[in-house]
């Protein structure tokens, strides 16, 4: 443990000098933290046993070299006797310590009670990944995915319960910022490494512990998923430690044979200038997820060329997917399904003059568009093609309007064929046009 | 405390004729009276004092020195106060070795007393006024304490002095600080100096045990009852009146041109007989405002800085705003009638049209008690103002509403301005 | 006979206060001798939003005839101007005749008369700078978001340079709690809490507020009786909001800055993005109509798609705004409710149904003479 924090210290109760009393430092009976993906955030919840006689207690808390927010360490009662009994009057700031509080508890009966100290800290993260395993078909894919708990807060939680929310909450102010971070003095490398040395051995001694040490099979932990108003609550089954800079990934779940499509797109808005390659899947029950939402994180996606050996197909910053949402991968161009756009002919029409000076005409142009599917089976496509100011679209081959300034038409291309698709696009220009 | 002294005022009376006569030194007399009279819209003070002196017959030589003070010494003047027909200042002079002294020759008729006064300016004494108003707990009244405050920079003490303030500006050609340095006589300022002198004996009639004020030509003279002393480099509050029970308005407005836009609370009363006031214009000062908190106890409410106020003279004190009264304007639609074009040779164009706009006024009025308002509305150019509640029309452009809500109320106004543009305006 | 007393507000040692006997006699020998009385009854009032007064009582001795009684400050900020000194009892037969204040000192003199030797008790009152004040709240919402526990804290930091030993602190609703707090220290006071106090919830798309288009989560409160509020006007401050997750424990679930709140008006917070309804805008029709010269009108479709992921349904808020002159078609289709909030701004409210089916918010309006 490099870091220790919340030395707690019972003074005594009532005059303003009194000598300050010290008391064996109880230990954390549990740790929970709660981390927060959108934000640098992490609720840490700590319950200790403390006695209290009747009166006036009095209760330091600190926390030297952290970076915990001062505004929003909590101490609360546990439970109805604990609150029955115990009461914070105020809580203290003195001047001497920035790192440092004291709470002012009234006692109605002496005796020994739970209490709850919370806290919010900054420097604990947690990210999703995703691996996806495509077949060689390109039909189906195993999707794996993780989270990842990096923890730079300079406090070691051990045997902490750890909860992951997903979502973005709305935060004012950064913890971070609220911590007021002291400037970090130069590493020590010989501690340091001491340190890298125990933790290691720590970690190796923790997993022996989880997976029971008999050397059978075990199960990675379960994460299990809640909701909680707009967000989902992910609870680590069993206990992490987590020392300080390290992280940690664990696996959220694995779903074999997910059904996938293939989309080949002409989509600026979405997929960039390119007709390229999307695959594409839902998070519902049809393709075996949907059981929760995914958080956002990198989606890699590795196609398997058989034998066990793996090639790179692409990767996407996906953000959240809700339960019954779609996901599509962008995985680039493909030189096995393509397309090709000419103008095939320009005509002007309705010239305009005003003094003798051209003010308006209208210009009529032909496109053919061509796709050409060289790959052994049919694939789908969908192309969109933007105009702009005041125009009219023709074409007798299945456009339908995308919106005010889209068009776009769905193919289905059978094995090794050609789809050739004209349009002709008429623009109103100058005093021609009425918008 | 007298950190610098100034004015060994030293009497020198020589015998007349011979030249190089003997100097006798006589004991300095001290200071019988002093008297100030100071001015708040410019750093100036007339100090008059007077002191009894002895002369001899023939000439006398009478020295006046001002080191390390802010007299100016173009303003250094002799007057006798008794047998002033039997003395008569022969000439100044103001030697050369020595910028902060001036000798005096008198002439006396005979061996004779005499009181004289010597009076000067300086610079470096001012005084400002101060009030505290304590609001009554429903802010329906309030307790007004007036205070003057004397403070004393001139490098010289004055002891058990008469003390006059002048409310009210005057005209000074030169500052007395830039005389001081020995700068020449001016014409000007000499008239000015006179004409305040003038003033200032004019004034002298009448004394009573409190701070007196009197009116005089454009200013009033306030006279601090008895003496004062105030130390150089002291500052000294006096209280100047209390006058319990003075009525209060108090009215939220919305008037963006006096307050910027937000509603503020404006505290109003006058200086009038009505408001138990009106005995004396109000110089220009700080106002706080304190508020009864229950048993006895005061509540801060702010302050302000006010103009001088005259005598029936209304006085409105910006309060600041409230967050539980509150105004909101919107714009509930906004229309475009009456377009006319004009062409130029086929192309068409617009050449008028008028804005029809419909306004929202929301008040709430979430305090616990009933509250007035004043929303003042201005508008711009050739405009119609149509609105089913009654307003006033304060000026060509600007509307009044007067509106009384009672604790927990909330209102809408809605009115209507037609604004013509282009060639549609008539103005 | 003349007497002259010293009062400090100097606190170095911690001595709550000093006041002093005088030698009389001339203006330059103030030389103060520390004995005499206590401050009594310390009030520190946060009335003014912007301002801190602090009022003490103190009783001082005085002998028949003029008094002179020095105070001062030096190590703190008092707003000299603001000084209020004054008998508790107004009847008191004593009058303050003059206040003087000495160069280059925190500190002043009053010269006050007595009818006869009395002791009277005096009120001090005076504006104090550095000390400042901050309210938050914490908010602990129910596992089905129906009702909450809305406690009120305030916190006071002295960096005035003076200490309290003891102090009746009171705040602006008038709620009063007696501390000591010590120069450079805070205090952090449960003032108010209320329990089972009625929230509403609400999902709202509006670009000015988050402009990527996603859509917020909002509690409303009421500050009124009728949902367990309503006592106080509610000050401005952080408010945590914390949720119960129906395992014994409770989760963070967003803070917002609380707006000063009257009586009887709506706290608005956000909490955080509700990422479960996904709304994506079309612009379907872009036209001209009506062309007269250089003014013409529009006919356009701004098209809501509004996909609600979640497992009940929602209705969505969506706040849209058209400059200018306009009017909205009755072709728009898809909303439950609207209400047009001013010339430039409409409020939809939409009912998602559950499970991602879409549903769409056709918006139909014409701008009119735009030029």
């Amino acid at each position: 443990m490099k870091l220790a924090i919340a030395t707690l210290v019972l003074l005594v109760a009532a005059p303003l000098c009194a000598k300050e009393e010290l008391v064996t430092l109880p230990k954390r009976d549990s740790v929970q933290l709660t981390i927060y993906n959108s934000e640098d955030l992490t609720l840490v919840r700590e319950r200790r046993t403390l006695s209290f006689k009747q009166g006036s207690n009095r209760l330091q808390f600190s926390w030297a070299n952290t970076l915990i927010d001062p505004t929003s360490v909590e101490l609360m009662p546990v439970g109805d006797a604990a609150r029955a009994a115990i009461d914070v009057a105020d809580t203290s700031y003195p001047a001497e310590s920035h790192e440092m509080l004291i709470w002012t508890i009234s006692c109605k009966t002496a005796g020994s009670y739970p209490v709850e100290i919370s806290y919010f800290t900054s420097g604990i993260t947690w990210q999703a990944e995703y691996t996806g395993l495509v077949n060689p078909n390109e039909d189906a894919m195993t999707l794996t995915a993780y989270v990842t708990v990096t923890n730079n807060s300079g406090e070691e939680y051990e045997d902490a319960q750890v909860r992951l929310v997903v979502g973005t909450i709305n935060l004012v102010e950064k913890i971070i910022n609220l911590a007021q971070p002291r400037p970090q003095s130069a590493p020590r490398p010989s501690r340091e490494d001491q340190g890298a040395a125990r933790d290691m051995d720590r970690m190796a001694r923790g997993r022996g512990g989880d997976e029971g040490g008999g050397g059978g099979m075990v199960k990675p932990k379960e994460i299990i998923k809640g909701g909680l108003s707009e967000y989902y609550i992910y609870t680590v089954e069993g206990q992490e430690t987590i020392p300080n800079r390290w992280s940690k990934r664990l696996r959220s779940f694995e779903v074999a044979a997910i059904p996938l499509k293939t989309v080949y797109r002409l989509e600026p808005a979405k997929f960039g200038p390119a007709f390229t390659k999307v695959l594409e899947f839902k998070n519902d029950e049809e393709h075996k997820l949907g059981k929760e939402p995914l958080p956002d994180g990198l989606i890699r996606l590795y196609k398997d060329h058989g034998q066990g050996r793996l090639g790179y197909m692409g990767a996407l910053a996906s953000k959240y997917i809700p339960k019954k949402d779609e996901v599509k991968v962008n995985v680039g161009p493909d030189a096995e399904c393509t397309l090709a756009i000419k103008r095939i002919s320009l005509r002007k029409k309705d010239l305009t003059f005003q003094n003798g000076w051209l003010s308006g005409w209208t210009t009529v142009e032909e496109f053919e568009m061509e796709v050409k599917n060289f790959r052994g089976r049919a694939v789908e496509a969908e192309i969109h093609r933007s105009m702009q100011g005041d125009y009219d679209f023709e074409s007798a081959d299945g456009f339908v309007v995308h919106d005010a300034a889209t068009r776009k038409v769905t193919l289905k291309l059978e094995a090794n064929s050609t789809r050739k698709l004209r349009y002709t696009v008429t623009t109103r220009q100058g005093s021609n046009a009425r918008k | 405390m007298i950190k610098t002294s100034w004015c060994l005022c030293a009497l020198l009376a020589v015998l007349a004729p011979a030249l190089a006569a003997k100097e006798e030194l006589v004991t300095l007399p001290k200071r019988d009276k002093v008297q100030l009279t100071i001015y708040n819209s410019v750093d100036l003070t007339l100090v008059r004092e007077t002191r009894a002196l002895t002369f001899k017959k023939g000439n006398n030589r009478l020295q006046f020195s001002w080191a390390n003070t802010l007299i100016d010494p173009t303003s250094v003047e002799f007057r006798a106060v008794t047998s002033a027909d039997k003395i008569e200042v022969l000439d100044t002079s103001y030697p050369a070795e020595s910028h902060q002294m001036l000798i005096w020759t008198i002439s006396a008729e005979s061996d004779l007393s005499a009181t004289v006064e010597i009076s000067y300016f300086t610079s470096g004494i001012s005084w400002a006024a101060e009030y505290h108003g304590m609001l009554a707990a429903d802010d329906s009244s309030m307790t007004l304490t007036a205070y003057v405050t004397v403070m004393n920079n001139s490098g010289e003490e004055y002891e058990d002095a008469q003390v006059r303030l002048v409310v009210g500006s005057i005209n000074l050609v030169e500052t007395i600080a830039g005389l001081a340095g020995g700068q020449r006589q001016n014409q000007r300022m000499e008239e000015a100096y006179g004409e305040m002198r003038k003033a200032a004996r004019a004034a002298d009639a009448d004394r009573k045990k409190d701070i007196v004020k009197e009116g005089l030509s454009e200013y009033y003279i306030y006279t601090v009852g008895g003496t004062e002393t105030v130390p150089n480099a002291w500052a000294k509050r006096l209280e100047s009146f209390k006058q319990a029970g003075v009525p209060v308005r108090s009215v939220y407005t919305w008037d963006t041109a006096k307050y910027g836009a937000q509603l503020c609370r404006i505290l109003t009363f006058k200086n009038d007989e009505a408001h138990k006031l009106g005995k004396e214009p109000l110089p220009a000062g700080i106002v706080r405002f304190y508020r009864e908190a229950g048993a006895g106890r005061l509540g801060y409410v702010g302050a302000v800085a006010t103009n001088y106020i005259a005598k029936n003279d209304e006085i409105k004190v910006n309060a600041g705003s409230d967050p539980e009264v509150t105004l909101k304007i919107t714009r509930s639609s906004h229309k475009k009638e009456n377009l006319s074009f004009a062409f130029n040779g086929r192309q068409q164009f617009l050449q008028g049209w008028d804005t029809y706009d419909q306004f929202k006024l929301e008040l709430k009025n979430f305090r616990d008690r009933a509250v007035e308002f004043e929303v003042n509305l201005v508008f711009n150019g050739d405009f119609d103002f149509e609105s089913e509640l009654a307003a006033t029309k304060v000026d060509f452009r600007t509307q009044r509403y007067t509106l009384r809500m009672d604790k927990g109320a909330r209102q809408e106004v809605v009115y209507k301005v037609r604004t013509r543009f282009g060639t549609n305006a008539r103005k | 006979m003349n007497k002259r007393i010293l009062m400090t507000f100097c606190f170095t040692f911690g001595v709550g206060a000093m006041i002093s006997l005088l030698n009389p006699t001339p203006a330059d020998a103030r030389i103060k001798l520390a004995t005499l009385p206590d401050r009594e009854a310390v009030v520190v009032r946060f009335d003014n939003p912007n301002v801190v007064m602090v009022e003490e009582e103190r009783t001082i001795s005085l002998q028949k005839g003029v008094n002179n009684v020095d105070f001062s400050w030096a190590g703190t900020q008092i707003d000299k101007g603001s000084i209020i000194f004054r008998p508790a009892d107004p009847a008191a037969k004593v009058e303050i005749l003059s206040t003087s204040y000495p160069p280059g000192e925190a500190a002043l003199t009053w010269q006050i008369s007595a009818a006869e030797a009395m002791s009277v008790k005096f009120r001090l009152s005076y504006l104090m700078a550095n000390i400042q004040r901050e309210t938050d709240y914490r908010m602990l919402v129910s596992k089905d978001e129906q009702t909450c526990s809305f406690k009120h804290y305030f916190k006071i930091r002295n960096w005035s340079g003076g200490r309290f030993a003891t102090a009746d602190f009171v705040t602006r609703d008038g709620k009063k709690f007696e501390k000591g707090l010590e120069n450079g220290e805070a205090k952090r006071v449960l003032v108010n809490s209320w329990d089972k106090v009625k929230l509403t919830k609400e999902y709202v798309y509006d670009l000015t507020r988050q402009p990527e288009g996603k859509v917020l989560t909002d509690y409303v409160l009421k500050n009124a009786k009728e949902i367990g509020l309503g006592s106080i006007p509610l000050e401005y401050g952080k408010v945590r909001i914390y949720q119960d997750d129906g395992s014994g424990t409770t989760a963070f679930t967003g803070e917002d800055w609380g707006r000063f709140t009257p009586i009887g008006d709506d706290m608005r917070l956000n909490i955080g993005i509700a990422q479960d309804i996904k709304i994506e805008m079309k612009k379907m029709v872009n036209d001209v109509q009506n062309r007269r010269g250089n003014v013409y009108d529009t006919d356009e479709v701004d098209e809501y798609e509004i996909k609600n992921f979640k497992d009940t349904e929602a209705v969505v808020t969506l706040v849209l705004r058209v400059d200018g002159e306009w009017e909205m078609k009755a072709t728009t289709s898809g909303h439950d409710s609207f209400e047009r909030v001013d010339n430039e701004t409409i409020r939809f409210k939409v009912k998602a149904p559950a499970k991602g089916t879409p549903v769409k918010l056709r918006f139909h309006y014409q701008k009119k003479n735009v030029w």
